[in-house]
């Protein structure tokens, strides 16, 4: 049973019934043989249940031979079956015919037994190895098509790992862009606060392209916002970075990197460049200029490198642009590169400085230099305008730190009433400030520490043109002062109670007040805006 | 932080000149007692050379205005510069205490 029906199964068709029996007797019983004595019969036998092949005679009554292969070759169920011609029609003309309508061979009566034999040997074998082929593509496509999605889904997820908003600030404007050869791509950019007056910039590029570089870029971002958090050193955030790559990276891959933290109100820029592209300042007065110093190899590569930095300065009005090479190493049909110095000629021609207008210009430089040939590398810009007026914001910050004693209190006070009185900050503003340095400084030195020992707090004050921002941090237990309900112990949770009022007042006079654990430190920021 | 007492008509008055703050607070907490103990119950806090008062501040007063009530007295303040007003204003004690714009006023209240 289990041997006919791995037979192969041959339809032939003749209206003669000798003609049936020869065919029947050449093939039997290396072949199953199913017979037909007319087209109709025929068309229906294939259709039920569609034969390996099928011979077919074509001088017949009512249907001929030529109709019967035209119908199994527009019906889809039947039209692969391979399909022989028997036939005593010998003119070329009648083959020719024969070949049109999709007929795989045709053969001349009277049969020639072991031609028939290999013909119907080959044409199954053939038809077995279409067949195998068919499948093979089709779970091809089908893998691809899964493939495909979950690679959309990672761009979704890298896209999503970018700044998606701009951040609305008078001090600077910020624009950047990514376009990925691959659905997923091995650059990078970010930019965000360290803190109210310190914006990380930065700009990257993984040694290869698709799904591994993508996963390795997410790591170098995860590793940049963790390490540059609580420190604006770029040498000793990149520094950090590679050790974290570079340990356990059996695949080798590493990273090249921009990295830059500007003051937004001095207008100084610290930048560590980690093997990239040297970027460009566009001044405000029209002049170009390269940032050519390198601090250190590419990232990721070494553990235990030290990186160090260097440090410029931003002027109301200048542009500091960042780009990854597929930029200045896209490539037009001649195999030419794009080149830096492209770069700088459009920078040059920029009318204003927008960051937006400066990638927007470059994009459009590179895809008509490119001219249609196909995106060989990820294609990244970043854009940063600085904006503040570093003349009339001068400087207007001090950091200041204390010992977690009561009486140090009032030195910090004494240090800010002498920073007001010097940045013409109000009186009523100041005092102000005073009272929310006794309830804040008061809470931390009273209850954030579970020992006896000596701890720094950290206070900074910058004055941001007319916006006070202050920063408190302290290393004590993690406490948001500005949570109304305390989960503390019951004995402090009287005395925080009692506390509540002073934190309400802190609330109430400052314009803005905020609480974040970093690490191991609670930060508090508070603002205040001076002319209301 | 300088504390003076005065008595006019029977009213103590207590002038201020600096701060009150978690540092000070107990000082002026011990001013208000000593007062107290010695069975002087009406009270007037002069504010006019106070610069700030923070909570550690409004504590004090709030201990002290609930003794010299139950002696029979009260705690008046006055002359309150725009911040203490405010810091008044938002913590609700120019409900609880009595606040006047001047000395004389409270005097004459």
């Amino acid at each position: 049973m289990a041997d006919q029906k791995d037979k192969p199964v041959i339809l032939a068709v003749d209206d003669t019934p000798e003609n049936l029996d020869v065919v029947k007797g050449l093939l039997v019983p290396e072949y199953t043989v199913k017979a037909a004595p007319n087209g109709k019969i025929a068309l229906k036998i294939a259709e039920a249940q569609a034969p390996d092949l099928i011979l077919l005679d074509i001088m017949m009554p009512d249907m001929d031979g030529y109709e019967v292969c035209r119908r199994l070759k527009s019906n889809p169920q039947t039209a692969d079956i391979p399909v022989i011609f028997l036939t005593a029609k010998g003119e070329t003309s009648d083959e020719a015919e024969g070949f049109d309508l999709g007929a795989a061979d045709y053969i001349l009566k009277p049969v020639n037994p072991p031609i028939l034999r290999a013909r119907v040997k080959t044409h199954l074998a053939l038809k077995q190895n279409m067949d195998a082929l068919q499948q093979t593509t089709a779970a091809l496509a089908r893998a691809k098509e899964r493939m495909e999605k979950e690679l959309n889904v990672g761009r979704r997820i890298q896209l999503s790992m970018l700044p998606s908003s701009q951040p609305d600030d008078d001090a600077f404007t910020v624009a950047a862009t990514m376009r990925a050869a691959r659905q997923v791509g091995g650059d990078l950019y970010d930019y965000f606060f360290i803190n109210p007056s310190k914006f990380c910039i930065c700009i990257g590029d993984v040694s290869d392209k698709g799904v591994g570089a993508s996963l390795f870029m997410a790591v170098t971002k995860t590793l940049l916002r963790a390490h540059a958090s609580n420190d604006t050193s770029t040498a000793s955030i990149v520094t950090r970075i590679n050790d974290d790559l570079a340990v356990d990276n059996e695949t080798c891959m590493f990273v090249t990197m921009f990295l830059a933290i500007c003051d937004l109100h001095t207008g100084n820029v610290r930048y560590t460049n980690a093997g990239h592209n040297p970027p460009f300042i566009k001044r405000a007065d029209g002049e170009v200029e390269s940032i050519t110093g390198i601090h250190g190899p590419v990232a990721g590569a070494m553990e235990g490198l030290a990186y160090k930095q260097s440090e410029l300065q931003l002027k109301q009005g200048d542009l500091l642009f960042l780009y990854t090479d597929g930029v200045s190493e896209a490539m037009n049909a001649k195999d030419e590169l794009f080149k830096e110095k492209q770069i700088a000629d459009k920078l040059f021609k920029l009318p204003g400085n927008d960051p937006a207008q400066s990638i927007e210009m470059v994009l459009g430089a590179v895809d008509e230099f490119a001219a249609g040939c196909e995106q060989s590398d990820d294609i990244t810009m970043l854009g940063f305008r600085f904006e503040a007026d570093t003349q009339a914001a001068a400087q207007h910050s001090i950091e200041l730190t204390l010992i977690n004693q009561l009486s140090e209190i009032d030195r910090i006070n004494d240090s800010f009433n002498e920073f007001a009185e010097n940045s013409a900050v109000p009186l009523g503003v100041s005092l102000k400030i005073n009272m929310v340095f006794d309830e804040l400084l008061n809470n931390i030195i009273s209850y954030a520490y579970e020992d006896q020992d000596a701890h720094t707090i950290l206070v900074r004050i910058d004055l941001i043109s007319t916006r006070l921002v202050i920063i408190i941090e302290d290393d004590g237990v993690p406490f948001n002062p500005f949570m109304r309900e305390d989960p503390d112990t019951e004995a402090s949770l009287e005395e925080r109670s009692i506390g509540g009022l002073g934190i309400h007042l802190v609330k109430k006079v400052m314009d803005e007040v905020s609480y974040k654990r970093h690490f191991d430190r609670n930060r508090v920021t508070l603002t205040k805006q001076l002319d209301d | 932080m300088e504390i003076t007492t005065t008595e006019n008509n029977g009213i103590q008055v207590v002038a201020f000149n600096g701060k009150i703050d978690t540092n000070t607070a107990p000082e002026v907490e011990q001013a208000f007692v000593n007062l107290l103990d010695a069975g002087q119950a009406h009270l007037l806090a002069n504010f006019e050379n106070l610069s700030f008062i923070s909570s550690a501040g409004l504590r004090v007063l709030l201990a002290t205005a609930k003794k010299a009530k139950l002696q029979s007295g009260g705690l008046k303040v006055c002359c309150l510069n725009e911040t203490v007003q405010e810091v008044f204003d938002i913590s609700g004690f120019a409900t609880i205490l009595q606040v006047f714009a001047t000395q004389e006023e409270a005097l004459n209240a």
